[in-house]
């Protein structure tokens, strides 16, 4: 199985890396296949959390807010070097995200929803009121992130490959640890807690370690999102978007990874698409929803691993 | 195998629809994008800003079009929201070729967009927009706006106050970018002018019970209030202060995009006297405004509002083409500077050079049965509307002459009022500001 | 958990504005407003929620995201986005501790002090009550008591839906309509259940009293935005050190 999902990874890896060379991927549309992309690989790292752990978190678009802070404040006082970004995202965020599942992994189901959302909620209301970080404007109009002094990733083309590699990395790195003994654990987890606790597992700490993984993940595609916008708000951070991250995971299917990035990248192109034709986009979007949950429950992709998800509730 | 089959006809209906663009190669089209705000508590001023320019390209196409190209206008939806409105401009501009950018309403949408016009080089409008660091910090070459600043309004309406309304001023703004900038503007004209500000305070966007501020208001007893809110808040805000019976123990005044006149009529009781200066009013009996007003509203059976600006944004562009001779981002965007048009509807209107601010007339008017009442009417009989009255007399201030002030870009006092060290308008990153400092 | 509860707050508001429009009574309204928003409830829960209840709760959640997206969207296009205006019904304020009160707001103390010895009376003293308790507690075993809990879940629905629209249509006066009041409102309710306990109406009362007291008390110090901080800072601290809440049973929907 690993060595057939590799090949096809490889495969559809070169699809992507090969595709702005198609003559109708103009400027636009390599930006909107970043943002498909990126919230794609968000939707894959939440499904980490949802899918394989059965935790459901409402607070990740705190991690995605924040990784983009990092780096637009950075930027913004001159520190432009795409490492140096990266790495104090992954140092804010890694911070946040110990706080948050240290305390949010203590309980259960809607409890774990409900801890992530409140904390989520402190996050975004204090980048609203900071005026140092713009208040609820934002920061605005940083410059391009540079990968070597004197390289900026400051065209579409530049930035479609940066969110290529993340995707990848970020795939190779979920797609390992759903394979390993550290993913079966998680399943066991989401299966049914009290036995693998009895089975002698810290239960809590690979809790833990699952959401800092998502969450870091998450931070880190933040992070790459003021490169191609140049800009940070606390808009970014809603608890809304919290959800629309949720509704990516199931369109694609649960515990499926792959589901995951077309889900997100799927959710991305409908709403761009449906707004600039009708002004009740939201409708589609929320009737897709709902008959997605009522007919498809396991997501457009979602395919027979999913049926174990059944026994989940015994858990949650 | 089994995910490939499954992914392939995802993958085709996803680029189907991504590519489902009407190729419209007609000859001799130019495309312009209207980016408003459709859905969300802007929506109002969305609306009237596109059929502004609807309104406005009907007209020039019926004359034959720019340069000989009929113009075509394609209209976004933004969510009130920076990223989706950052997409849909790289969209209208890189997608749809537009050579003329308006929007968007929110100014958080407004600056984000502003970086993408400047990236890729497109003439820039706003029309509805009212926050002063778009005039400064965020300012470039290809951004052009016809929404009176903070400043015009500010000092004008500063003055009226003092002679007519009170000297005790209490500042109660709405606390992000446009209503920081409003409050800092009106206090600095105020004090200027010898008017006592006796307190200041802002409220965060979207607050849904004002009363915990009312305490303060009270115990400073000022003469009038000056609000800068906007949308919702507005609404919000006047109900609330006429429940505490403070709309009738103080006296109101207020920014330019406080209310539409579309929205007074619903809360005409609250809004009773309060005071504002503005470019246009469908009450005001002036000729141009009326045959503006005429126009608007038999296209669209309703009156025409502020935002409605748009219209003349979509002129001064044809203008600016058309001195320039072509649709180059960059001459188009030198004929702009210092250009003029005449007879709109508030008589003529510039372009200033240094940081292409439209400057225009403006009139003071009070609110009465929910009508947006030009002042000038009442005492002023016969006079010219256009108030050529010259900047000492209160009514029908004529702030279009102000141009020795305007020669050097007006420095922003940084006293206590509305964190002005904090704000966008300092330039550059800011540390000191906190929310519990 | 229901995200689209806020949403039926919102359509409380608007279905108050569509009665006073018909009745030109506000207290009609009052009446008419959450029966007929119970019915929409109603529908909605046999229509979208019966079929999920043997699914996971996270289903719940996500359905209802998706309902609350579609009921804004609907109202939007049957009303406008534009902000309305509900006059309140009774006018006038009232000097009181050094403070002038508007007797409406007095009115809405009032008014849901009484709502809520109401709803406390239901579930402790009436038959109906109790039975929803317990289905919510152990649905099987009433199911195998020959209750018929599907239709229990359907009116308790409907009855949630139509408390929101009253709540909707009561603050109306005072928050104004508009289409996205809900999203505002619904993540306050979340709080105050949490704070108080899920399952404890009670702990929910003294939830609310205590953040309101909060809000107005931190406020006379400090700038009003800061208490939006401090509310969840106090938040977490609960969370933290007693996660069931004030009153919560250890337990529930967990």
């Amino acid at each position: 199985m690993s060595r057939v999902s590799s090949w096809r990874g490889a495969l559809v890896l070169a699809a992507l890396v090969a595709l702005p060379a198609l003559p109708f991927m103009s400027k636009f549309y390599l930006l909107l296949a970043f943002d498909a992309l990126l919230f794609g690989a968000i939707a894959m790292s939440l499904d980490l959390l949802i899918g394989y752990t059965g935790l459901v978190s409402f607070g990740h678009a705190a991690f995605f807010g924040l990784g983009a802070y990092s780096t637009a404040i950075l930027l913004e006082r001159g520190v432009v070097s795409l490492w140096a970004c990266l790495g104090f995202a992954v140092l804010v965020v890694g911070l946040y995200a110990l706080l948050v599942s240290y305390f949010a992994t203590a309980r259960r189901g809607i409890y774990f929803a409900l801890l992530t959302l409140v904390f989520a909620e402190v996050v975004y209301t204090f980048f609203r009121y900071t005026q140092t970080f713009g208040g609820s404007d934002g920061i605005q109009g940083v410059p391009p992130a540079q990968l070597v002094p004197g390289v900026a990733i400051d065209t579409p083309l530049a930035n479609y490959y940066a969110v290529i590699v993340y995707l990848a990395l970020a795939y190779a790195l979920c797609r390992v640890l759903v394979t390993s003994h550290f993913g079966k654990v998680l399943v066991a987890i989401r299966e049914n807690e009290d036995r693998a606790r009895f089975l002698g597992y810290n239960v809590q700490r690979y809790k833990m370690a699952v959401c800092m993984i998502s969450a870091l993940l998450t931070g880190v595609g933040g992070a790459l999102y003021p490169g191609r916008s140049a800009f940070a708000t606390p808009d970014l951070m809603l608890w809304t978007v919290s959800g629309e991250f949720i509704i990516m995971v199931m369109i694609g299917g649960l515990g499926t990874l792959g589901g995951p990035i077309i889900g997100g990248a799927f959710f991305v192109l409908l709403q761009e698409q449906v707004s600039s034709y009708v002004d009740w986009y939201f409708m589609v979007i929320g009737l897709v929803l709902v008959f997605i949950v009522l007919f498809m429950p396991r997501g457009l992709l979602g395919f027979r691993r999913m049926l174990g998800f059944g026994q989940w509730r015994a858990t949650a | 195998m089994k995910r490939l089959t499954w992914l392939a006809p995802l993958l085709a209906v996803a680029l189907a629809v991504a590519l489902a663009q009407p190729a419209a190669s007609q000859q001799k089209v130019v495309k312009i994008g209207d980016l408003g705000s459709k859905v969300g508590v802007f929506e109002g001023y969305g609306k009237y800003q596109s059929m502004g320019i609807q309104l406005a390209v009907e007209e020039i196409n019926g004359k034959g079009g720019v340069l000989g190209h009929r113009i075509e206008v394609i209209a976004e939806d933004d969510d009130t929201k920076p990223a989706p409105a950052i997409r849909k401009a790289e969209k209208l501009i890189l997608q749809d070729g537009v050579k003329l950018l308006i929007g968007a309403v929110s100014s958080g949408s407004t600056m984000a967009i502003m970086d993408v016009t400047k990236k890729h080089k497109t003439i820039h409008w706003n029309s509805v927009s009212c926050a002063e660091f778009m005039r400064t910090t965020k300012f470039h070459k290809y951004y052009f706006s016809n929404q009176p600043d903070s400043r015009q309004q500010a000092t004008g309406l500063a003055k009226y106050i003092l002679d007519k309304m009170g000297k005790k001023v209490y500042i109660f703004y709405t606390d992000y970018a446009m209503g920081q900038s409003d409050g800092r503007q009106f206090k600095t004209a105020l004090e200027k002018l010898g008017g006592e500000v006796v307190g200041v305070a802002g409220a965060p966007l979207d607050t849904k019970d004002f009363s915990p501020w009312f305490g303060a208001i009270n115990q400073s007893s000022p003469d009038v209030l000056f609000l800068a809110f906007a949308g919702t808040d507005s609404l919000r805000l006047m109900t609330q202060l006429h429940s505490f019976g403070m709309t009738k123990k103080y006296k109101l005044a207020g920014i330019d995009c406080f209310l539409l006149q579309q929205d007074l009529p619903a809360i005409a009781e609250p809004m009773e006297g309060f005071v504002q200066l503005n470019h246009f009013s469908a009450y005001n009996p002036d000729p141009n405004m009326q045959a503006f007003n005429q126009k608007f509203k038999k296209k669209f059976g309703v009156d025409a509002n502020i935002a409605a600006g748009a219209y003349d944004a979509v002129y001064f562009w044809k203008a600016a083409v058309e001195k320039a001779g072509s649709f180059d981002p960059d001459k188009v965007s030198a004929a702009h500077e210092g250009l003029c048009i005449d007879k709109t509807h508030i008589g003529r209107q510039c372009i200033r050079k240094e940081d292409h601010q439209v400057v225009m007339d403006m009139h003071l008017y009070r609110v009465e049965k929910g009508k947006n009442l030009p002042i000038a009417r009442d005492r002023r009989q016969g006079r010219d509307r256009r108030g050529h009255g010259g900047p000492g007399s209160a009514e029908g201030l004529h702030l279009g002459d102000q141009e020795e002030e305007l020669a050097a870009r007006w420095t922003i006092s940084s006293r206590s009022c509305c964190r002005s060290s904090c704000t966008a308008s300092s330039s550059g990153p800011r540390w000191g500001c906190w929310p519990w400092a | 958990m229901n995200f689209a509860h806020g949403e039926l707050y919102m359509l409380g508001a608007y279905a108050g504005i569509a009665v006073i429009g018909v009745t030109q009574s506000f207290w009609v309204a009052l009446v008419v407003a959450p029966l007929l928003v119970g019915v929409v409830g109603a529908v909605t829960e046999v229509a979208t929620l019966r079929p999920l209840y043997r699914r996971e709760p996270l289903y719940g959640l996500i359905l209802t995201f998706g309902l609350a997206l579609v009921f804004r969207e609907a109202v939007r296009q049957i009303w406008g986005g534009d902000m309305r205006r509900i006059l309140p019904p009774i006018t006038g304020s009232t000097p009181l501790l050094g403070m002038t009160y508007p007797n409406y707001r007095l009115f809405l103390l009032g008014a849901s002090s009484v709502l809520l010895l109401a709803i406390w009376l239901f579930f402790t003293q009436t038959r109906a009550g109790i039975v929803v308790r317990a289905a919510v507690q152990d649905a099987e075993m009433l199911d195998g008591l020959g209750v018929d809990v599907r239709r229990v879940f359907t009116l308790t629905f409907a009855g949630s839906a139509a408390l929101a629209a009253l709540a909707g249509l009561l603050l109306a006066p005072v928050f104004t309509v508009y289409p996205q009041m809900g999203v505002e409102m619904i993540l306050l309710a979340f709080i105050v259940v949490i704070l108080g306990g899920m399952g404890s109406m009670g702990g929910s009362v003294v939830a609310a009293v205590v953040i309101g007291l909060t809000q107005s008390l931190f406020s006379l110090w400090m700038n009003p935005q800061r208490v939006a901080i401090a509310i969840f800072g106090i938040m977490i601290v609960v969370l933290v050190v007693r996660p069931r809440g004030f009153f919560g049973r250890e337990g529930v929907l967990e």
